[in-house]
């Protein structure tokens, strides 16, 4: 199902959490608890192993392609596409949120890079990632919030499949860690609402690696109908335990080497648990 | 205009064999219809969802494919923030939005239906060209220059018919005005389908009174023919189909600010709704018509 073994992907989302902290620390500012709820869900895309990547050749035509739709989860792009070879991680860590970088505060689309979208108002990039999907024959997966089903012109996406045609070759898969900014998230119905525009449907634990390799591997080899995977997640997951799925989080780094701390002891915590 | 575009649409299709063209459920009215009798593989209509048509439009545009955009003006408001996010993409996207439908010459549909603001929403986005055609010749010539290299290109048509009044084998240059007659007591700027009644009053006016200069593309604006002229008459009256405020008016005003402070007047809409009406009876209600345009050339600077 995956490229290496999960147990190095398990050390690769440890990594990342690890580098996430340290990045968002430097920077000052930026979306922690967001990008740590969607390490397994990315890793779980690109080491999958029919993902189709070029580090040397960012355009490749036949690349699959994942569209970020909740664009302020950059941070673990950038982070993750220093990890697939297409720059090196200090990149990132010298340029996050500086002038003209590539890695502004919500992505630029940049192939070179593996960026490819632009980002930021939410609720936008479900429908170019269907239409790059209807127009291409790569596996188009988009990372959506849950947040984002509260715009209605995402709830519409589910209708492109019957009204204009269904992109089997496209996967939904949704971030749903039931919060936003100032508000809890309850997708209510989604599920059924898409199987009933003829989606394929399935819900996972958005932390367990196999269970998404296992609904990913499922959509890639059915091609029929698109397909939405909701990944049960948990915002600021193996951060500082005080803060990690509590309301009220959205978009706060740690500011302070006491907050900082917390954090990386927070992840140390769950690699013993 | 509308005519001019879809015969354009059609014979771009030809032309570019990859080239993508929606609408949102006004493709009768677009006449983007043309397009999809031609080439239903490569022709999409959303319905009445014109975010959606616009993030599409752009998922296509981002496999580096031409796109053209098409819907009546006043729907366009919908789908604002995907045109931002769409110009956000980079230079290789190739994007069209052709917006029919605008101004006060849609006419009896009412203020709801009139687009008064469509050039200062789009001259308001970074990347976009806005393109005003005079006629259906410069529909086509326009059309045709857009296709000829990636960036985006918003183009302003009008629903009822507007007289022939460019050459129809005339080169369409992006950033370029065209002058129509020389005069040295006024230099009159106008855009759209106001240019020909321009022509009009300038020909009232007299030989010799007027230049008229007709601006077709509003981003970028041709400063060095416009400077040119204000400086041999030192008055300005500018015309448009449009609010004053975000319209040419203003784009006008700011460039003579900067470069040189001269007296102006604008023909233009105020800021407000506007009244159900044929267009040549809106033209003499909100004062867009030959004799308004000739009374602001005969009165600017000099009250």
């Amino acid at each position: 199902m995956f490229k290496i073994p999960v147990e190095d992907l398990k050390d690769k989302a440890y990594n990342l959490r690890f580098n996430l902290i340290e990045l968002l620390y430097k920077t000052g500012s930026g979306h922690l608890d967001t990008s740590l709820s969607l390490v397994e869900i990315w890793l779980s895309i690109v080491y999958g192993n029919k993902y189709r990547f070029d580090p040397d050749n960012g355009s490749m035509v036949e690349r699959d392609r994942i569209f970020l739709s909740e664009g302020h989860a950059c941070p673990l792009q950038y982070l993750i596409n220093a990890d697939l070879g297409y720059y090196n991680k200090e990149e990132v860590f010298d340029g996050m949120r500086q002038p003209f970088s590539p890695f502004q505060g919500h992505s630029v689309r940049n192939l070179k890079y593996g960026i490819e979208n632009s980002n930021g108002s939410l609720g936008i990039g479900l429908w170019q990632a269907y239409g790059n999907a209807i127009d291409c024959d790569s596996t188009v997966y988009c990372l959506a919030g849950d947040g984002e089903f509260q715009e209605p012109l995402s709830l519409s996406i589910f209708a492109a499949a019957t009204n204009l045609r269904p992109a089997g070759n496209f996967i939904l898969l949704v971030n749903n860690n039931e919060l936003a900014q100032d508000s809890k998230i309850d997708i209510g119905p989604l599920l059924e609402v898409a199987k009933s525009f003829n989606w394929q449907t399935s819900s996972v634990d958005g932390h367990n690696i196999t269970a998404i390799g296992e609904a990913i591997q499922y959509s890639v080899e059915n091609l029929e109908k698109p397909s939405i995977i909701i990944c049960k997640t948990v915002k600021g997951k193996d951060g500082d335990p005080a803060l990690a799925g509590k309301l009220g989080n959205h978009g706060k780094p740690p500011k302070t080497e006491e907050e900082y701390l917390a954090h990386i002891e927070g992840l140390k915590q769950s690699r013993r648990n | 205009m509308r005519e001019a575009f879809g015969e354009a649409l059609v014979s771009a299709g030809q032309t570019w064999n990859n080239l993508h063209v929606f609408d949102a459920g006004t493709k009768n009215s677009t006449m983007s219809i043309m397009f999809e009798k031609e080439f239903p593989d490569r022709f999409l209509t959303l319905g009445i969802n014109e975010p959606g048509m616009v993030g599409l439009a752009t998922g296509i545009a981002m496999n580096r494919k031409p796109v053209v955009i098409c819907d009546m003006s006043v729907f366009l408001h919908h789908a604002l923030a995907q045109i931002r996010a769409a110009a956000r993409q980079g230079d290789d996207i190739h994007m069209i939005i052709a917006a029919t439908h605008t101004g006060i010459a849609v006419g009896p549909d009412g203020g709801s239906a009139h687009d008064t603001t469509d050039i200062g929403r789009m001259r308001l986005i970074p990347e976009f060209n806005v393109i005003t055609p005079f006629d259906g010749n410069q529909v086509k010539q326009a059309m045709i220059t857009a296709l000829e290299k990636p960036g985006f290109y918003y183009l302003r048509l009008n629903r009822p018919p507007v007289p022939i009044i460019t050459d129809p084998d005339e080169k369409f240059i992006i950033g370029k005005a065209k002058k129509f007659s020389d005069g040295n007591s006024v230099t009159i700027l106008a855009t759209g389908d106001r240019v020909y009644p321009a022509m009009l009053a300038a020909e009232e006016l007299g030989e010799g009174y007027a230049d008229v200069i007709g601006i077709s593309t509003i981003e970028p604006l041709d400063e060095e023919a416009i400077l040119e002229s204000v400086k041999k008459t030192g008055r300005v009256v500018t015309v448009e189909d449009h609010m004053k405020f975000g319209g040419l008016y203003e784009t006008i005003a700011g460039l003579l600010a900067s470069k040189r402070p001269t007296i102006m007047r604008g023909v233009g809409l105020e800021r407000k709704f506007t009244t159900s009406g044929m267009p040549d009876e809106l033209a003499t209600i909100y004062k867009i018509d030959v004799p308004s345009i000739i009374e602001a050339c005969q009165t600017v600077g000099k009250d």
